[in-house]
């Protein structure tokens, strides 16, 4: 394994901590998912550094990085859709107040 | 309209008038009764000047119902009408204290509808309807004082007895219709050979039941029970003479082995019957027991194949005994009672009703000019004349001595002892029916020859018989007037009163194997009802227990599986606690622990 490899890992492990970290200690839903996408843009600098280092010549590693893109904008919208909505009825995201939503 | 019609309908309608009017039974009774008394007359007097008359009903397909009054049946239609008047007559004193006059006289006219139905009946169904319909009158009468002790079971005993031999009248007539292929008496009179006798051999055994032949001569004697005028016309040319009328009316079919045995039975029940006769100590009973051997006097006569003296001998007979039932009725009423110890003397208290009494009883006996010499005259020459002239013989003349014997004794009994005067309740109606009928009873001997002419047959007077009936009479007479019954009877004198223990053996011989039949199918019955009941229960217990499985077993299974599940989700719901931090740490920690035990699989 290459030292550059090496530092990709560490570099995506660090994010994906600090994500974990952000998703569990913020209240605010807008903080949350800011966390979440920390945890995944770890997760594709890991993709993209085993596709770099390890298969260069195989697009699918590039793909998958694609996708989970596509798949973060739509999460991205949802999720301030339902935050929005939530601030709306009730004039905050905190998300220790909405409890009650598992009905 | 047709005399014979008014012969039978005239009673009929009065029975059913008394019923729905419910007032002045009596009157309407005798009015009734006459009515069909002067129907029977012009029947008579048609009969004489050779006309014939006839009703053809419709009934049964192919066989029609008939009713036709030839000179035999308009005779006996005659003394049936006339016996029911006086009696009827009688029956208005004798009845007069009693509360239920509207049942017994319409009773009786019912019995004397059916009576005349029974004689007047041209074909063997309607005979068969009107035999059933006595039985069922008598039936009725005999056990009219229901309420007192003993009555209802008398009259239970006289209907079993006469129907279980009314058996024999049902196959005789099914075979007579079957072999002749007509219901009409008179074509199947011309049926012969092997059919005729075992035809004749039944008729008999219904014969036996109904006249009280023995073996079957007990119901007769229990038939007491029965008020006075019942009793009166039960024997004298009713239910008792129904059997009588039978034989004679069929006589021209039987053959000579069926007219043996028909003399056999006559004469040993004329001579059974007479010695329970002299050792009765009952005067309705004595004369009750008299009844059957005077029919078995009458089957003597048709045994020896001369069924005109039997006929001759039952008109003499019809009027002799009902003359004599009325005057113990009498006697009854003045004494309470028909035991010989209560009547000591009863004919002293009632002297013109004894003078009636002794003369039926003389006349009875076969006292000349009586009825009763020229009719039992007429019996003993017939058995002299016969095939088995000594055998039957033997049995009129013991039959006659021992009429003589009872009679005198009785006449004895009533007029020895202390007069008691009491005063009876229409003394005056009971007289002018006794008188009527003892006058008959007297009388009647003239009026034969003329009534031979009638039948279109004679009897050949024979100076041998009267000499040998008079002689057994006189020598009856004098041996039961001077002689008590017990030394006259001697060694038999138990036997006799107890009815030769024939009552107890048909008790032992029939009835009671019928009541052990019955038991036992009672039995069975009970048996089969209570399998049917437990296959009911275990059915019903089976359907529970699949009830309880059902609610408790499968629906109990599913509900505590639905409970289960209930409860499972409930407790899985705790987890949900909706608190993202709470649960993110939870995928954070179970993540973890995955990896944590890949990594510890992965080193080992």
């Amino acid at each position: 394994m290459s030292i550059e490899l090496l530092l990709a890992l560490i570099t995506g492990a660090a994010l994906f901590g600090v994500g974990v970290y952000g998703a569990l200690s913020q209240t605010n839903l807008v903080m949350i998912m800011m966390g979440v996408e920390l945890m995944l843009a770890g997760a594709m600098v890991n993709l993209v550094a085993f596709w770099r280092y390890l298969h260069p010549d195989n697009p699918a590693g590039q793909m998958f990085v694609l996708i989970i893109m596509t798949v973060m904008a739509i999460e991205m919208a949802v999720g301030f859709g339902v935050a929005i909505a939530r601030f709306r009825a009730k004039g905050s995201v905190e998300m220790e107040e909405a409890a009650e939503l598992k009905g | 309209m047709n005399l014979i019609t008014v012969a039978i309908l005239a009673p009929l309608s009065t029975a059913v008038l008394i019923l729905l009017l419910r007032r002045l039974p009596a009157t309407l009774a005798l009015l009734g009764i006459a009515i069909g008394l002067l129907a029977s007359i012009g029947l008579l007097a048609n009969a004489f000047n050779g006309i014939t008359n006839e009703i053809i009903l419709p009934g049964l397909p192919d066989l029609p119902l008939r009713l036709v009054a030839t000179p035999l049946t308009a005779l006996l239609s005659t003394l049936v009408a006339v016996v029911c008047n006086l009696v009827m007559i009688y029956a208005v004193g004798y009845m007069k204290l009693d509360g239920e006059k509207l049942r017994f006289f319409a009773t009786l006219l019912l019995f004397a509808a059916a009576m005349q139905t029974l004689v007047l009946a041209g074909d063997w169904i309607l005979l068969l309807a009107a035999w059933e319909l006595i039985g069922l009158s008598s039936y009725l009468l005999i056990g009219f004082w229901y309420r007192r002790p003993g009555v209802t079971s008398a009259a239970t005993r006289a209907f079993l007895y006469t129907r279980s031999a009314d058996l024999g009248l049902y196959i005789a007539v099914f075979i007579l219709i079957a072999s002749a292929g007509s219901s009409d008496i008179a074509t199947t009179l011309n049926t012969g050979g092997g059919t005729a006798v075992v035809a004749g051999l039944l008729l008999l055994v219904a014969a036996m039941g109904k006249s009280a032949q023995t073996p079957l001569h007990d119901w007769l004697q229990r038939a007491m029970a029965g008020p006075t005028p019942v009793s009166a016309l039960l024997h004298s040319a009713t239910l008792v003479a129904a059997g009588a009328i039978l034989l004679i009316r069929t006589a021209p079919m039987l053959p000579p082995d069926t007219l043996l045995v028909i003399g056999i039975v006559g004469g040993i029940t004329t001579v059974v019957t007479g010695l329970i006769a002299l050792g009765e100590r009952d005067l309705k009973r004595l004369l009750a027991a008299s009844t059957s051997s005077q029919y078995g006097l009458m089957l003597v006569a048709v045994g020896a194949g001369v069924p005109l003296a039997a006929l001759l001998h039952l008109i003499a007979h019809a009027a002799i005994k009902s003359s004599l039932f009325l005057g113990a009725g009498v006697f009854q009423h003045s004494r309470d009672g028909t035991a010989f110890t209560q009547l000591e003397g009863a004919g002293r208290d009632q002297p013109h009703c004894f003078f009636g009494f002794a003369l039926a009883a003389l006349a009875l006996a076969g006292i000349p000019p009586l009825s009763g010499f020229f009719s039992k005259d007429a019996i003993i020459a017939a058995s002299l004349a016969s095939p088995n002239a000594l055998m039957l013989t033997t049995f009129a003349l013991a039959g006659t001595l021992l009429t003589g014997a009872y009679m005198a004794r009785a006449l004895h009994i009533l007029w020895r002892g202390n007069s008691q005067k009491h005063d009876i309740v229409g003394l005056g109606w009971m007289g002018a029916g006794l008188a009527g009928l003892v006058t008959l009873a007297v009388i009647l001997g003239a009026a034969f020859p003329s009534l031979e002419t009638l039948l279109n047959e004679s009897l050949s007077g024979n100076t041998l018989a009267q000499v040998l009936g008079l002689s057994a009479a006189l020598s009856g007479l004098t041996l039961g007037w001077f002689i008590p019954m017990q030394r006259l009877l001697g060694p038999l004198l138990p036997w006799a009163q107890r009815g030769f223990a024939i009552a107890g053996g048909v008790d032992t011989w029939v009835v009671r194997p019928a009541f052990a039949i019955a038991r036992s199918c009672e039995q069975l019955e009970r048996g089969l009802y209570a399998a049917v009941l437990g296959v009911g229960r275990l059915g019903l217990g089976i359907g529970r227990a699949v009830r309880y499985s059902d609610e408790r077993g499968i629906d109990g299974l599913i509900f505590s599986l639905v409970r289960g599940t209930v409860e499972l989700g409930s407790r899985a719901r705790a987890l949900q606690s909706g608190l993202i931090h709470r649960e993110m740490a939870i995928t954070v920690v179970g993540t973890a622990l995955i990896l944590a035990t890949l990594l510890v699989a992965l080193l080992i």
